[in-house]
């Protein structure tokens, strides 16, 4: 294709021309380059990248290497806009011979491009997802439940080092049936473990939507009578007498609800 | 200044405890180094492990350092005789006040307890205690309103209250916290009638006319019926009571039949 281009500004207009023109090229291509640079750290900026990347540790490593996250995204493209120039720049020059690696080299240089960005964005994602987690889970306090939000974090790694490997070409069948294995394990572990919370969940919904009973009322959930005091999305709260009742919720689907009227 | 060092000095020397009041962490660190610290606050940002939870930012802070001795003693952080020396913030910015003060100097009135061992979550109630102060502050139209908010134990306040008029939360899931709310309670203000609220913060009903025994309920005289049914409702049943005075403006907490809690919402 950058080949025929070659030929055909040599076609129609003079040699001389078409190294003039590649010159041009080149000069536009770095102009190009910096607006790009430009206009991605002014997105980046304004999509308040820079808050929501703050204190992860990419973000430090940048900054010990005296940018920012942002510096390095919009560097990485100014890089591969003027990479694409130069190689245009060439084509059109023919200054090129081995014409099989550069068409090799031109098609390889977005995955490269995108394989980095993966690369970036799973390290600041991973980052970011353990930190969430372990805000969410710091209310228990747990030593044990610190290995979740290490859990995630690593996860997201892995997935993003995926996509990078992908895009470079590195066979990685096996990884993938390694996560796929993973995911597999991780979805029917929680089918599993949280089976009863789904169902009560499921009746709650019902419940709630229904109030076939509410707050107040007099009722029979299989022994257990008393006066409603809570209706939540998963259980229900009978009181009698000082005793209180906390039924899940698939309970009173299966036992059915007694409505005790004086 | 020497006398004034000598002062200080004086203020602080042999105390048991020092409550910190204002949260920054190296003002922490250094005092937790020399001896055993209470953090009273909102939230526990500093990590430490003597730490009450503060449910309303109250202004007076005499308030404040009672709401942290009775949560000290209630969590056994200090016993009852200790000298507290409480390192406080009064004025914008850090830290700038200290006060010493004997833990017994206080008789118990019950505000950590109100907010701690009641049926209901203690942010309920905070919630419920921000839409009175709030409602307090802006009143109906300009107008002051009176309102009665029971929080807690709502099956058997329900059992003993009966409708005034439909209920405006029949089948709806609004909680006390949810944004909405201030508005809807606004408007629903103007009927008469006590508002019940779940010990999750459900608002179960609006328009209760409250039937309690209202036998040995001893409020302070002056209080209108409102106040009345909210002591007795109080004392009748595990709920607590927080009413909105339509007359004075203050906002009132009852535990148990008795006055536990005074507040001006002007002061918020």
């Amino acid at each position: 294709m950058q080949l025929d281009w070659a030929t055909i500004i040599r076609r129609i207009f003079s040699e001389e021309t078409a190294f003039w023109l590649s010159i041009l090229i080149l000069v536009l291509g770095a102009v190009f380059s910096y607006l790009s640079w430009r206009w991605v750290r002014r997105l980046l900026t304004d999509a308040e990248v820079p808050e929501t990347v703050e204190g992860t540790p990419f973000e430090r490593t940048a900054q010990g290497f005296g940018t920012s996250t942002v510096g390095v995204v919009a560097t990485l493209v100014a890089v591969f806009v003027y990479a694409a120039a130069i190689i245009l720049a060439l084509s059109v020059a023919e200054l090129m011979r081995s014409d099989l690696f550069w068409a090799r080299f031109t098609s390889f240089l977005p995955k490269l491009f995108v394989a980095a960005l993966a690369a970036i964005c799973g390290l600041i994602v991973g980052d970011k997802a353990q930190l969430y987690v372990s805000e969410r889970l710091r209310s228990i306090k747990l030593p044990e439940a610190e290995v979740i939000p290490e859990l995630v974090k690593y996860s997201v790694f892995y997935i993003a080092a995926l996509i990078a490997l992908g895009q470079l070409g590195v066979a990685i069948d096996a990884l993938l049936v390694l996560l796929g294995v993973y995911a597999l394990g991780a979805v029917l572990l929680s089918l599993l473990a949280f089976w009863d919370l789904l169902r009560a969940g499921a009746a709650g919904i019902y419940i709630l939507l229904n109030q076939p009973y509410g707050i107040g009322d007099r009722i029979r959930i299989g022994d257990s009578e008393g006066i409603v005091q809570e209706m939540g999305m998963f259980t229900t709260h009978i009181e009698d007498d000082g005793e209180e009742y906390i039924v899940p919720n698939q309970k009173v689907f299966r036992a059915g609800v007694v409505r005790i009227r004086e | 200044m020497s006398g004034l060092d000598e002062f200080v000095d004086d203020l602080v020397a042999d105390a048991d405890a020092v409550f910190l009041f204002s949260s920054s962490r190296t003002r922490y660190e250094e005092l937790a180094a020399d001896g055993e610290v209470v953090v009273i606050g909102p939230e526990n940002d500093v990590d430490a492990d003597a730490f009450v939870e503060l449910p309303l930012q109250f202004q007076d802070l005499a308030d404040r350092v009672r709401f942290g001795i009775e949560g000290a003693i209630e969590n056994g952080y200090v016993d009852e005789e200790a000298e507290v020396v409480c390192v406080a913030r009064v004025f914008d910015g850090d830290a700038d006040t200290v006060t010493r003060v004997r833990a017994d100097e206080f008789d118990q009135s019950g505000v950590y307890d109100l907010f701690v061992d009641s049926r209901a979550e203690p942010s309920v109630i905070r919630d419920v205690f921000e839409v009175a102060v709030e409602l307090g502050k802006k009143g109906q139209k300009g107008k002051p309103v009176g309102a009665l908010f029971v929080v807690g134990d709502a099956g058997k306040v329900m059992n003993k209250s009966r409708p005034l008029s439909y209920n405006p939360f029949e089948k709806s899931h609004v909680h006390v916290g949810d944004p909405i709310v201030n508005v809807m309670l606004k408007e629903f203000s103007r009927l008469d009638g006590a508002f019940v609220i779940s010990d999750a913060g459900k608002i179960v009903s609006a328009y209760r006319y409250l039937e309690p025994s209202a036998e040995g309920v001893d409020i302070p005289r002056g209080l209108g019926a409102r106040h009345m049914a909210a002591g007795a409702i109080s004392r009748d049943t595990n709920a607590i009571a927080i009413v909105l005075s339509e007359s004075d403006g203050l906002v009132r907490a009852f535990k148990a039949g008795e006055l536990i809690l005074e507040l001006d919402p002007e002061e918020y």
